[in-house]
């Protein structure tokens, strides 16, 4: 690995003023799991590394039924998993949680290092744009809030500043008869999904018309992809079998996923299909629940 | 068929009447406390004062003429100490056997492989040896590659060696009886193609090694290799030193799997031969990545077997065309192309056999052993259309193995099969009853196989596999058992323990040959400058043939002490024996004496005794004399293990994801299982890592030459979240030609978990995957297709 | 200034160390190479293979994936600091007792994400043990007897037989 300048703040206006001050020479490193790979590997070689790990107060997860959760950048994807409020009011989390990688990943990687990292094939990005989730982010200069959806702009691109760093995760809270699932194509448990899905459904109290759908698949284009269509597929009507079917044919219709060496683009067009299905199924069912 | 009895095979003696003490019972590693404590010390770990670190410089072609090395700029960065280049080995060549030498240490002329090594660098740290790497300039002319056997065998197709027309690495032809006219006369004949994957060995220890010199001919080599004394004649050549100058010293093995690390790679002559120059230690550690680029695949074979049949499902003959990638350099080619015909008329009766086997150079890295070695890619094929004949004549799967397979031989007998392999033992018929009977197949061969959108099949596949190898020229194999005046023993050994247990099961043989305890052993590893030769850790052969070579050291030590203790009561030693530390004369047990005293006594009295049994193992190579590679006629092993596997698997009929399930059994046939928790895990590992890792998960997927998956998330190894929890079962045949009736233990069952996971498939779903691995994808337009082909006929 | 070392204070298997490191030094090298603690393996260096696992702060892993100085200030366990004297750890002992262990090379590392498991939740299910073993690659024994000795070891940590 190539020779760098180190920091280690403990707070984030250092963060913030170091990367004022080296914008695109400088690089944050949380846990830095993927990013020392490409560091040992030459194809990165920043001047300065910034490392945020140690700033405690991004390491939160509150809950406030009015303004939803919020969950600190560098907050571990295993305190997601386990946190007893994440399971009762976001259980989705918690089981996205779960399945990503592996255990030692999940103890160090952190929620805000993953989101930025920009992986079309990424769980939290997904299941967040499911959620309707938002990011807020900082610099010297100014404090933005963007949506969760539309933070991706290409793969491995996100919108981020040079000068900008992601602080905060914010979650609003469900509307009654809203189930959210997320489930992805492994091969073997903690993969990658060759494909995955995550739906929201709000359902209408008493007559079960579908109030509202949130459709977004990963793998299936450069970013995270919400299919607008699908969703519309489904709003204002009682889903049943068919319609779920049909949304599954339009996400497909919609998916332009890459060839690599785990799966074609055909193959994953048709897993859309059937992710799309099975995940709205269980959105449907946890939306029943109440 | 008949059998009848040859050459002068005498059977090793059987205690098993009286019980033994040692083996045969659940017998705790002897390195287990090494490992799991963190002391054990693999080649990575060892340092030296003043060692330097050394990195290969690897070329960007995978088919290039080297033009001009232009190592200027990188001898220039400070804390470079050495720098070298395929010209300093002055045109050595080596190769696994004397015709075969066509490699070079690192590449001088000519490039053969996609980041063959070119130049290394010794530096004072790792990050500058490899910047320094990338400061030499190297200047190619590219050349036009050949990248599978099929653009390897066309006409005019570029040369991967200029003397080597046709591209073709080895051929064989053999022929067994009359197939043209058995498959006349047989009621149903079948052929199909199968495809085995291009694989990685799968091991988690990357190579590396740490060399440096004494003095200016003295070599001394810390290396993970799993048959030390490859590198040791084969440095001793390249350096030309004499052998006993050549010290190669085994740390403990990340693991083997029979290529790689008992052959040798880039860092295996550039750590030595940077040391030389720069007049310091030098260490290589290979990364992951280098592994999965540079070093030895198991080869990707396709097979076209054809099948003649009895109405009655019985084998009249098989023919086999197979066709495999030997990547850029013969290495092993020869053996692991030699196995894929050697047991086919193994372990089901077989009266006709031809094959015909091409094995051909490419631009990819080089294809060598593997587990299961040659053997799995002609069983798989053969296991899997068995079932496919089963359900074209209507017969189960499973009766039709027992109607096929070799009896278990009489005592005094042996079984010939039509090229010759003997058999004094053959347990495969009991594998597969007692594998039915765990997994219930008559009950579960009834039920529903779908259940909503997932389906469940179980599948059944026998397998065999050589044990003790018997090879020419080098298997020279001995140990030695040093009796130390207070009663300790140390047992000296060439042989190499990589992962599997031959360490403890050896040292447990000569425990219960001297009578005494495990703990009173102490294995010394090998140190070619003070341990006696062997061929180490490859062709199943460590518990059978240095397992021997022990015995017979232990018993030579034995005599030596009884020979005291008769003088002592006045008998004649082979009135006496050892047990429970006590040596006595048979008839009268009372007149006994310690074990401790007898040593001490044998030490002490004038003049003393230097106690040390030296043993060899004569099997590997005599017998039945060697296997004939022109012919195919001979044995390849001392004795055959014999495999029953049963594997349930959950198919998501959506998805094509298919999961081996815990419903899984596996009957094997080792002879005598010598530690039979090690059998357990090593047949269970056996079946799972090389064998499901094949039918589900691995394969390398290149491009023109380069690896397209080197790492370990793109490259999937089987993990323990799908790991089947694999029941064992012993089938005990006390073969007579193995140490304690012992024959090789799990090769059998990375042979059969293939099959037996395709056949599940089949048996869930209706679909035949034939080209490994079944990856979702793959079974899911199988069942496309399938479902298609339904509706039409509707 | 690039390069230059840095004060890195870190306590290890119960001892505290007070080193200079350079910032590009990955926790692996650190304990391997200063504290010549080789127990913690060097497997793929990509953060795919697991054998480099430690305990941080009582959380398992990836030494490789760790520029030393983010452990600063910072607890590791390594598979060095679980035995006491000659007494082995429960999980140690069952990994030997059960024959876990073939090549040995994927065991601390494995050790030690059993022991963040066993430590955390004395009463994992299999699932749960099969979670946790997922993070560390072996190539030899099929994982199922490693996945029994956790389940043995845990049972035994818990006070049972």
């Amino acid at each position: 690995m190539k020779d760098f300048e180190y920091f280690a703040p403990k707070t984030v206006e250092e963060v913030l003023s170091l990367l004022s001050q080296h914008k695109e020479e400088a690089k944050i490193i949380a846990g830095g799991q993927s990013m020392l790979v490409v560091m040992r590997q030459g194809l990165l070689a920043p001047e300065y590394v910034v490392d945020i790990k140690g700033i405690t107060a991004l390491d939160y997860i509150n809950y406030d039924e009015r303004e939803g959760l919020r969950i600190g950048a560098l907050t571990t994807h295993q305190a997601i998993e386990k946190s007893q409020l994440i399971q009762k009011h976001f259980r989705v989390l918690s089981e996205m949680e779960r399945n990503l990688a592996t255990i030692q990943t999940r103890n160090w990687g952190t929620i805000g290092g993953n989101l930025c990292h920009g992986d079309p094939a990424g769980d939290p990005a997904l299941v967040l744009i499911a959620l309707d989730a938002k990011l807020k982010l900082k610099s010297l200069s100014r404090e933005r809030i963007v949506a969760m959806e539309g933070f991706s702009k290409d793969m491995l691109e996100v919108d981020l500043e040079p000068d900008e760093m992601l602080v905060e995760i914010q979650v609003p809270t469900p509307r009654r008869h809203t189930g959210v699932a997320h489930e992805k194509l492994m091969v073997m448990q903690g993969d990658a999904g060759i494909v995955g899905a995550a739906v929201s459904l709000t359902l209408k109290p008493g007559d079960g018309v579908c109030e509202d759908a949130r459709v977004v698949v990963s793998n299936a284009a450069s970013v995270p992809l919400r299919v607008k269509e699908a969703e519309k597929r489904l709003i204002g009507k009682v889903i049943n079998d068919h319609l779920l079917t049909e949304a599954g044919e339009i996400a497909s219709a919609e998916a332009d996923p890459p060839s690599d060496v785990h799966a074609s683009s055909e193959y994953r067009k048709e897993m859309v299909k059937v992710f799309v299905k099975r995940v709205a199924l269980k959105a449907l069912e946890r939306a029943k629940e109440g | 068929m008949a059998g009848k009895r040859q050459g002068k095979a005498k059977p090793t003696v059987m205690l098993k009447e009286e019980g033994y003490s040692v083996i045969g019972k659940p017998i705790p590693r002897v390195d287990a406390r090494a490992k799991v404590t963190g002391e054990a010390k693999y080649a990575a770990d060892i340092e030296v004062a003043d060692m330097l670190w050394g990195a290969i410089k690897r070329s960007p072609h995978p088919h290039a003429r080297i033009l001009n090395i232009d190592k200027s700029k990188a001898e220039r960065l400070p804390g470079v100490k050495a720098i070298i280049t395929g010209k300093d080995f002055g045109g050595f060549k080596w190769g696994w056997s004397r015709e075969t030498r066509d490699e070079e240490p690192l590449a001088s002329t000519k490039v053969r492989y996609l980041y063959e090594g070119v130049a290394a660098v010794a530096a004072i740290d790792e990050d500058i040896a490899q910047e320094a790497c990338d400061l030499i300039e190297v200047e190619y002319e590219p050349l036009a590659g050949v990248f599978d056997p099929f653009e390897a065998m066309k006409k005019g197709a570029p040369l991967v060696h200029e003397d080597r027309p046709g591209n073709l690495c080895v051929e064989y032809h053999w022929n067994f009886g009359d197939v043209e006219k058995a498959f006349s006369e047989s009621y149903l004949v079948r052929e199909d193609t199968f495809q085995t994957p291009r694989m990685a060995k799968g091991y988690i220890e990357p190579p590396a090694i740490v060399a440096y010199w004494t003095d200016g001919s003295h070599l001394t080599v810390h290396a993970a290799k799993g048959s030390p004394y490859f590198p040791y004649r084969i440095l001793s050549n390249c350096f030309n030193l004499p052998l006993s100058n050549v010290r190669i010293i085994q740390p403990f093995i990340g693991s083997d799997f029979g290529g790689t690390k008992n052959d040798m790679v880039n860092g295996d002559f550039s750590a030595p031969m940077l040391a030389k120059k720069s007049g310091k230690p030098v260490k290589i550690v290979y990364t992951q990545f280098d592994e999965l680029t540079t070093c030895l695949r198991r080869h990707p074979m396709w097979v076209t077997i054809k099948t003649g049949m009895t109405k009655d499902g019985k084998l009249k003959a098989i023919q086999t065309k197979v066709i495999s990638d030997g990547g850029a350099y013969t290495r092993m080619s020869p053996l692991s192309n030699f196995l894929t015909g050697i047991s086919m008329a193994l372990p089901y009766k077989l009266p006709h056999f031809k094959t015909d086997v091409f094995c051909y150079f490419t631009n990819n890295p080089s294809s060598a052993a593997m587990r299961g070695h040659g053997i799995y890619h002609t069983r798989f094929a053969g296991d899997v259309q068995m079932d496919m004949i089963a359900e074209e004549l209507g017969i189960d799967p499973v009766e039709m193995r027992l109607r096929n397979a070799i009896e278990n031989p009489k005592q005094g007998k042996i079984y010939e099969t039509i090229n010759k392999l003997h058999l004094a033992t053959c347990g495969v018929k009991e594998c597969i009853e007692k594998a039915a009977n765990e997994i219930r197949w008559e009950e579960e061969k009834k039920r529903e196989r779908v259940k909503g959108d997932k389906a469940y099949g179980i599948g059944f596949a026998c397998g065999t596999y050589l044990s003790g190898t018997k090879l020419s020229g080098h298997n020279a194999c001995a140990a030695m058992v040093r009796i130390c005046e207070d009663g300790s023993v140390s047992y000296i050994t060439g042989a190499t323990d990589v992962g599997q247990g031959s360490d403890t099961v050896t040292c447990a043989m000569v425990a219960e040959v001297l009578g005494i305890g495990l703990e009173d052993i102490d294995i010394k590893r090998v140190d070619t400058a003070h341990t006696p030769v062997d061929p180490g850790t490859y062709g199943s052969r460590v518990t059978v043939l240095a397992g021997e070579a022990a015995i017979n050291a232990a018993k030579d030590a034995k005599r030596m002490l009884l020979e005291v203790a008769a003088k002592e009561f006045g008998v004649k030693p082979e009135e006496m024996d050892i047990k429970n530390k006590k040596a006595f004369v048979r008839t009268n047990p009372g007149m006994s004496i310690p074990w401790a005293r007898l040593v001490r006594m044998a030490c002490y009295t004038t003049p003393g005794m230097v106690i040390i049994g030296r043993g060899q193992s004569s099997r590997g190579i005599s017998t039945y004399g060697l296997a004939d590679f022109t012919t195919g006629i001979g044995d390849i092993g001392t004795n055959y293990s014999f495999t029953a596997q049963a594997q349930e698997v959950e198919v998501d009929l959506e998805t094509g994801v298919v999961k081996c399930t815990d419903n899984s059994v596996i009957a094997h046939d080792c002879g005598f299982p010598l530690n039979p928790p090690a059998v357990d895990t090593q047949v269970v590992g056996g079946a799972y890592h090389p064998g499901v890792g094949a039918a589900l998960y691995c394969e390398f997927k290149m491009d023109k030459g380069l690896t397209l998956n080197p790492n370990l998330v793109d490259y999937k190894l089987p993990r323990a979240y799908e790991a089947p929890m694999t029941k064992v079962i012993h089938v005990i045949t006390n073969d007579p030609f193995g140490p304690f009736g012992a024959k090789e233990a799990s090769e059998g069952s990375t042979c059969t978990a293939p099959p037996a996971v395709i056949n599940a498939i089949h048996d869930a779903t209706g679909v035949w995957i034939k080209d490994l691995p079944a990856k979702p994808e793959k079974v899911f337009w199988a069942l496309k297709k399938k479902r298609e082909l339904e509706q039409k006929k509707k | 200034m690039k390069g230059e070392p840095r004060e890195l204070k870190i306590k290890v298997n119960g001892m505290l160390y007070e080193l200079k490191v350079k910032p590009n030094v990955l926790l692996s090298d650190v304990l391997r190479k200063d504290l010549k603690l080789t127990g913690t393996k060097r497997g793929c260096l990509e953060s795919t293979c697991g054998v480099c696992t430690v305990i941080l702060d009582g959380k398992a892993v990836r030494s490789c994936s760790i520029l030393a100085l983010q452990a600063n200030g910072h607890e590791v366990t390594t598979i060095e600091g679980l035995a006491q004297g000659n007494k082995l750890h429960p999980i140690q002992q069952a990994f030997i007792d059960h024959g876990a262990i073939e090549c040995g090379f994927c065991i601390p590392g494995r050790v030690m994400v059993a022991k963040a498991l066993l430590d955390e939740n004395p009463h994992p299910t299999r699932e749960e043990v099969r979670l946790a073993m997922q993070g560390v690659l072996c190539a030899d024994v099929g994982y199922v007897k490693q996945i029994e000795a956790v389940e043995i070891a845990a049972e035994k940590m818990r006070g049972g037989e």
